[in-house]
């Protein structure tokens, strides 16, 4: 390739990078979207940062080891046995904040009305601990980061596999159709059948799933799944447009078709998919660790899971820190992919825009 | 066309054939089995567990088990539940399926017609401000963290308001004395259900070509009350009044799941409304249906529409196959004893003829509607008919 081709090529790719960016600029909610990801890119950045400048001291804010040694001062009292009374509407009221119960203080020495000094775990959120921390003691927000290092890995890493299978083996398909597309369609047919929660299941029974292992099984699932369908429908409209066709004539072989005209023409929809499945990886991944059946040290769905299997989730909003993170991060970082593929659609389909 | 369905059925049957036994071999490969729990318990005598292995056959070498299995299920033999263990999986799914399927086929009725309508909504009032907080709030549903939103709606509507039950599909003393079980009453709220949503759907397609809006609308209302009538009378009279008060108490533990799934379900549909209305708007007889000087809620609802639907109902056709699947997590927080418990206890007991019928069963179901799907797709679209073939 000549070094003129190679520059009229570049030109070429940075005029259309600036146009679709021109064009992803417009939409609004895609924006938002962009700066949702890139929000929660820079959380999962940062924490890697924050313990090698030695601004957290890595034996407190550890996502899963960490503890905090701090002790603090709570008065005893005793909670009624009826309510209403005059301090406590209902049962979930007392103790309040600041105070503990006597029957849960396993010391003989302290009456009620002393100052009781012990460390409060879970605690609320403070000006070390921005989010508080939880019943072990860890920091919340740190365990957050690290969520959001487990949400990326994983999700972009699933979709990539997947994303790459299925677009290679649609186009495939479509191209040479006949036994090999039947052969795909039926392999597709195959894996639409299982059900895919019990799949997993089945799976994390006799494989410790690690993120690695889950972020391959969800891509390979849903690469051979049903977007190998959609691929190939896309990739058959290809396949009659004239210029395939005269890249025949001219003598084209067939892998010079199926990678340098075909592919390009399907990668703008493989995108597509691929931005739509991160957000289904994200929340399998978060089901699963939900569920109990992921060897995971630290990721969202296994905060809320803590979070309702130590009974806090039905104690409203008091223990709001245990609850609210965990849950808005695994829909804001899914909503955030999810505007973004939104954006992009109306970049490559021409009949989504205003204009 | 007749070459082209027989090719394919014969596709079908292999593959069910491999689902079939790559199905066994993965329940087989999980470590342990069902009865091993009868090595924990000192009382037993010391060959209890290899006798019991030997009675349910779980002795001879996997190759012949498999054998076995497959010859047996052609001839219409699922074997026995090993948790359950004097009934066969059949009876074990016949009891199950009607619960699974009253809650989802009321969910799915509901969050399909609500997200039609938003999507339509959606794709008309485009860049209007009302457009963007419909979608914000559509996509905070349609990605929201399912089992955290659900416990949060629990605690919310039965913890703190107290309003509705916490888990479960009835209430035990209610159903004491009751003279049938359950499934009965469930069976013939099924029915219920399927007749009055025939009833008003006969109504809306009769009514379809009224050209006057306000004769329409009124018409379908005045449908809507005939069935409230009709129901009222159906729940008065005869047996129905005998089991009113159970099937009342089922429909209440049914609200906050109903409402919960719909909330989250209907955002799917909206949104794929609105992208395939979006792309019919731009089509040229739209603008011809403009130029004629239709109405605006004409062109929307008669032209843009109608058309639009036809992606979004085959989407629908594949939702209900995932149905099932998806009712494991549903199932599971809401401890309504349906379908997805079933296949979640027999895949965590390794209760492997439940398990396997269950698995078959959907497998059918979803080779079933993707076949249909296909032929659809090569009636409706010659371009993939021909090059399929071809």
């Amino acid at each position: 390739m000549s070094n003129i081709e190679k520059e009229a090529r570049k030109k070429i790719r940075r005029a259309a990078i600036n146009k679709n960016w021109t064009l992803f600029k417009q939409s609004r909610l895609g924006i938002v979207g962009l700066g949702i990801v890139l929000f929660f890119a820079f959380l999962a950045v940062l924490q890697p940062i924050l313990f090698l400048t030695g601004v957290w001291n890595e034996g407190v804010y550890d996502p899963v080891v960490g503890y905090e040694p701090e002790r603090f001062e709570l008065l005893v009292v005793e909670c009624p046995q009826q309510y209403p009374t005059e301090k406590y509407q209902e049962p979930n009221d007392c103790p309040a904040r600041g105070e503990v119960n006597k029957v849960l203080v396993f010391d003989p020495s302290v009456s009620v009305g002393d100052y009781y000094e012990t460390s409060l775990q879970p605690a609320p959120p403070s000006s070390k601990h921005i989010l508080g921390t939880d019943s072990l003691g860890r920091d919340i927000f740190s365990q957050l980061m690290e969520g959001s290092q487990v949400a990326f890995l994983l999700g972009l890493l699933s979709a990539t596999v997947g994303v790459a299978l299925s677009t290679i083996l649609g186009s495939i398909a479509a191209f040479f159709g006949g036994r090999v597309d039947a052969y795909l369609m039926r392999q597709s047919d195959l894996v639409l059948m299982l059900p895919f929660l019990p799949l997993l299941f089945i799976i994390s029974a006799f494989v410790e799933l690690k993120v690695w292992h889950l972020a391959v099984v969800l891509g390979i699932l849903g690469g051979l799944g049903g977007s190998v369908i959609t691929i190939k429908s896309a990739a058959l409209q290809v396949k009659v447009k004239p210029f395939v066709d005269s890249a025949r004539i001219t003598g084209g072989s067939r892998m010079r078709i199926l990678f340098s005209h075909i592919l390009p023409n399907v990668a703008p929809l493989a995108l597509l998919f691929m931005v739509f499945s991160v957000t289904g990886a994200i929340a399998s991944e978060s089901v699963l660790s939900f569920l109990g059946l992921l060897n995971i040290d630290m990721s969202w769905g296994l905060m809320i899971y803590l979070s309702q299997t130590d009974g806090y989730i039905f104690s409203g909003l008091k223990y709001w820190w245990l609850i609210l993170p965990a849950g808005l991060s695994v829909t804001f970082l899914a909503g955030g992919f999810y505007l973004v593929g939104r954006g992009l659609d109306e970049v490559f389909n021409p009949r989504l825009r205003d204009r | 066309m007749a070459k082209y369905l027989i090719n394919r059925a014969l596709q079908m049957f292999l593959v069910f054939f491999i689902f079939l036994t790559s199905s066994y071999l993965l329940f087989n490969a999980m470590p342990g089995n069902a009865f091993q729990s009868l090595l924990l318990n000192p009382n037993l005598p010391p060959d209890a567990y290899e006798k019991t292995l030997a009675l349910y056959g779980l002795d001879k070498p996997l190759f012949e088990r498999l054998q076995l299995y497959i010859i047996n299920f052609f001839k219409g033999d699922f074997g026995y539940s090993y948790i359950y263990f004097p009934k066969s999986p059949v009876e074990l799914i016949a009891e199950r399926l009607p619960r699974t399927l009253m809650l989802f086929s009321i969910v799915n009725i509901f969050a399909f017609y609500t997200g039609f309508l938003v999507g339509k909504i959606l794709a008309w009032r485009r860049g209007s401000k009302s457009e963007t907080w419909i979608t914000i709030t559509s996509v905070f549903s349609y990605t929201v963290f399912y089992p955290w939103f659900a416990l949060l709606m629990l605690y919310f509507f039965g913890l703190k308001l107290g309003w509705l039950p916490i888990g479960k599909f009835l209430y035990p003393e209610k159903w004491y004395d009751a003279p049938f079980d359950s499934d009965v009453i469930f069976v013939n709220m099924i029915w219920f259900t399927v007749i009055i949503t025939l009833v008003q759907f006969i109504a809306y397609v009769l009514t379809r070509n009224i050209e006057s809006i306000s004769i329409r609308r009124n018409l379908r209302f005045t449908s809507f009350v005939l069935i409230l009538i009709g129901s009222y009378f159906y729940w008065g009279t005869g047996e129905a009044l005998v089991r009113r008060p159970y099937a009342a108490d089922i429909a209440y533990h049914m609200i906050l799941p109903v409402f919960t799934v719909t909330l989250l379900a209907f955002a799917g549909t909206a949104l794929l409304t609105r992208t395939t209305m979006m792309e019919v708007l731009k089509e040229d007889y739209i603008l011809t249906a403009r130029a004629k000087g239709l109405s605006q809620k004409r062109i929307r609802d008669r032209h843009a529409a109608r058309t639009a639907l036809l992606p979004v109902v085959t989407s629908f056709i594949f939702t209900i196959v995932t149905i099932i699947d998806g009712s494991v997590l549903t199932e599971q927080i809401f401890s309504w004893p349906g379908m997805g418990q079933l296949i979640l206890q027999a895949v965590l007991r390794e209760d492997i003829p439940v398990a396997m019928a269950t698995f078959s069963f959907l497998g059918i179901f979803a080779l079933v509607a993707h076949f249909l799907a296909d032929i659809s797709y090569a009636y409706l679209d010659p371009r993939i008919r021909i090059k399929s073939q071809g």
